[in-house]
This record gives C-alpha cells, sequence and structure tokens, in this order.
C-alpha cells in the first residue's frame, strides 16, 4: 500500500454535533453547506427530518443528534453533505452540524467496549478521543438503548 | 473546508410542464396532477349527499357519497397523513379511483417542470403517498400519488363494510314494511 493510499484510509473529517465532535472517512464526505431551508412534509421514516436543495438536488436530511446526544441539538450552523451507500448507487444525504469541520489523518484505534454499532472506531487528536461513525449504521439506527450509551461517553 | 455557495442550478433538460392543484391540509402544502381530479366541491355542498360509515373500519373513512352511480370513499387527509386534525372545508372527488379526499383549502394551479424522486432516505408510508416531490418558487412540495390514499386491501374491506350495513338496512327497511 502506498503512502497516499495510507493516508487516505486514515483520513477524516472532524464534525461538530452539539457540544461533542465526531469523525466520518473522509472519502464519503462531500462539502459543507451553509444552512439554507429545511423542506419539511408528512412522513413516517424515523430520523428524517426533511430535506434541503443543494445544487439543484433534492437531499435528505437526518436528525442524527437524539441518536448521538441523547438530546435535540440546538440551531445548526452547516449541513454536512456526504455520501449514503445504497448497494452498488449512492445517495448524498446531510446531517446538520454546530460548529465548522476539519480534515484530520490519525491512527484508528478499536472503538471501546459497549460502543454502540454504529461508532466503528476511534482515535486521539491532542488530548481528545473522537469516535468515528458508520454513516449508514448511524442514519439506521433506531434502537432507544444507543442515544443513553452515546450520551454516556460523553459525560466527565 | 471550502464552503460551497448557494447558488441552485436549474436544468437544461427541457421537460413537459404538469399542471397541478396546490392543496393545504392542516397548514401543509400538496400538489396533486389536475388530471387526476374530478371535481371540487365544498363540503357544505356535499353534507347531504354523504353517508355515515357507522362502524368505521379506518379512522380515515367515515363516509362515502354516491356520484354517478358509483360510491366513493371520503378520505380524511389531515388522518392519512397524521396531521393535527381541522375542519376541511373541500372535497377533491378524484377521477380514476373511488375516492374523494377531504383538504382545508385549494392554494392555486400551478405548473411543474418535474417529480423529483422521493430519496431512498424516505422508507415509510411516504413511498405510498406520494410520486415524488416538486420544487415550486423555493419550496418543496410532495406530489400525491392518488392511489396511495387507500390500498386494494382497504378498498376490499370497506366495500364489504359497506355492502353488509346496506344489506342490513334493506332487511330492516322490509322487516317494518
Amino acid at each position: 500500500m502506498t503512502a497516499m493510499e495510507n493516508a487516505d484510509r486514515n483520513s477524516f473529517v472532524l464534525l461538530q454535533v452539539g457540544e461533542r465532535r465526531f469523525a466520518l472517512p473522509s472519502e464519503i464526505v462531500d462539502e459543507l453547506a451553509p444552512p439554507v431551508r429545511l423542506h419539511t412534509f408528512p412522513h413516517t421514516s424515523a430520523l428524517v427530518a426533511g430535506v434541503i436543495v443543494r445544487r439543484g438536488h433534492i437531499v435528505p436530511v437526518y436528525d442524527v443528534a437524539p441518536t448521538l446526544l441523547g438530546k435535540e441539538s440546538p440551531t445548526h450552523r452547516f449541513y454536512l453533505i456526504a455520501q449514503r451507500a445504497f448497494g452498488k448507487s449512492s445517495e448524498a444525504s446531510a446531517i446538520p452540524l454546530n460548529g465548522e469541520c476539519e480534515l484530520a489523518t490519525a491512527e484508528l484505534q478499536p472503538p471501546g467496549e459497549g460502543r454502540p454499532a454504529y461508532i466503528s472506531g476511534t482515535f486521539e487528536i491532542g488530548q481528545e478521543s473522537v469516535e468515528l461513525l458508520n454513516f449508514e449504521l448511524l442514519v439506521t439506527d433506531q434502537s432507544p438503548e444507543s442515544a443513553n450509551d452515546s450520551h454516556a461517553e460523553a459525560q466527565p | 473546508m471550502k464552503i460551497a455557495s448557494q447558488d441552485v442550478g436549474k436544468s437544461k433538460r427541457t421537460r413537459r410542464s404538469e399542471p397541478v392543484i396546490l392543496f393545504s391540509v392542516a397548514h401543509q402544502t400538496f400538489a396533486i396532477s389536475a388530471d387526476s381530479v374530478q371535481e371540487i366541491r365544498s363540503t357544505d355542498s356535499m353534507a347531504g349527499a354523504a353517508n355515515e360509515i357507522e362502524q368505521p373500519l379506518l379512522a380515515k373513512v367515515r363516509h362515502t357519497i354516491e356520484r354517478a352511480h358509483r360510491k366513493y370513499f371520503v378520505v380524511n387527509a389531515c388522518t392519512h397523513f397524521n396531521l393535527p386534525i381541522t375542519r376541511p372545508t373541500l372535497v377533491l372527488i378524484l377521477r380514476q379511483l373511488r375516492v374523494a379526499v377531504l383538504v382545508d383549502k385549494i392554494e392555486r394551479m400551478a405548473e411543474i417542470n418535474a417529480v423529483h424522486a422521493l430519496p431512498r432516505a424516505f422508507i415509510g408510508e411516504e413511498r405510498r403517498w406520494y410520486r415524488g416531490l416538486a420544487y415550486v418558487e423555493d419550496h418543496v412540495i410532495p406530489v400525491i400519488e392518488p392511489a396511495g390514499f387507500l390500498t386494494r386491501k382497504e378498498f376490499l374491506a370497506l366495500d364489504r363494510v359497506t355492502k353488509a350495513a346496506e344489506s342490513q338496512r334493506e332487511m330492516e327497511g322490509a322487516v317494518q314494511a
């Protein structure tokens, strides 16, 4: 494996949801978008908050704060647009963020014991331990326990 | 990380536009193809023609109406879409289906150039409710699938219940006579 491929594998986008930072693999992240209007309409899909229009495309928005933080997050500042895989194809999807993103390179470690399935690893950035999210498992997670587990991790 | 600009790209393909009726239910706007609506009537004008279903099978269908020798099932759109209950003032009588839909008001007619597929993130009942989404004057509006108001199974069950009730009434009428 070349140094560049290795760097890509360990390249993450740090994102802020509420007061906590998480990470996503950089290869699935498209862009950071400004807080455009959220369009809502009746539906019965859990975790989907509505849609935004981005570059002429209708992009679904996943409200991940209750899952990650155990509560609603305050007014968000950006949308992170990432690709969610559907078999061989993918669909742009958005998650609301409360701060800017950073690109980081780090060595990934296994997730801590008992962490929810959507936490696929952890790494250190300075003094901070950041958890890597599995985007697919995060946006399809509907177990009530995971909100408590994820929130408990944030307690000092 | 660079923040992309807010411009919304427009498709350069020429598309046939489709006339739709924009209507609202509990402050939520929907679009339905104008072709799929036979008639729009006020609930006041239909009151005398509505038959109450004595033991409703579905919470969203409590009445039937007869139009041109056909029995239509009246669907309350608030209940159908799980919206707060309002006082609907209009009935959309659909063209191809025996469904009449109670709505709050007609906003206006519009032309839409495209019906965008519902994103795959949506996995619930909305996949049956909507044909897709339309972008109308800076608003994303769901485009109704007329066949989504009642499933075939629901039609059959409602037909059975209403026929049984009619037979019962006829028998009672015959006995009293």
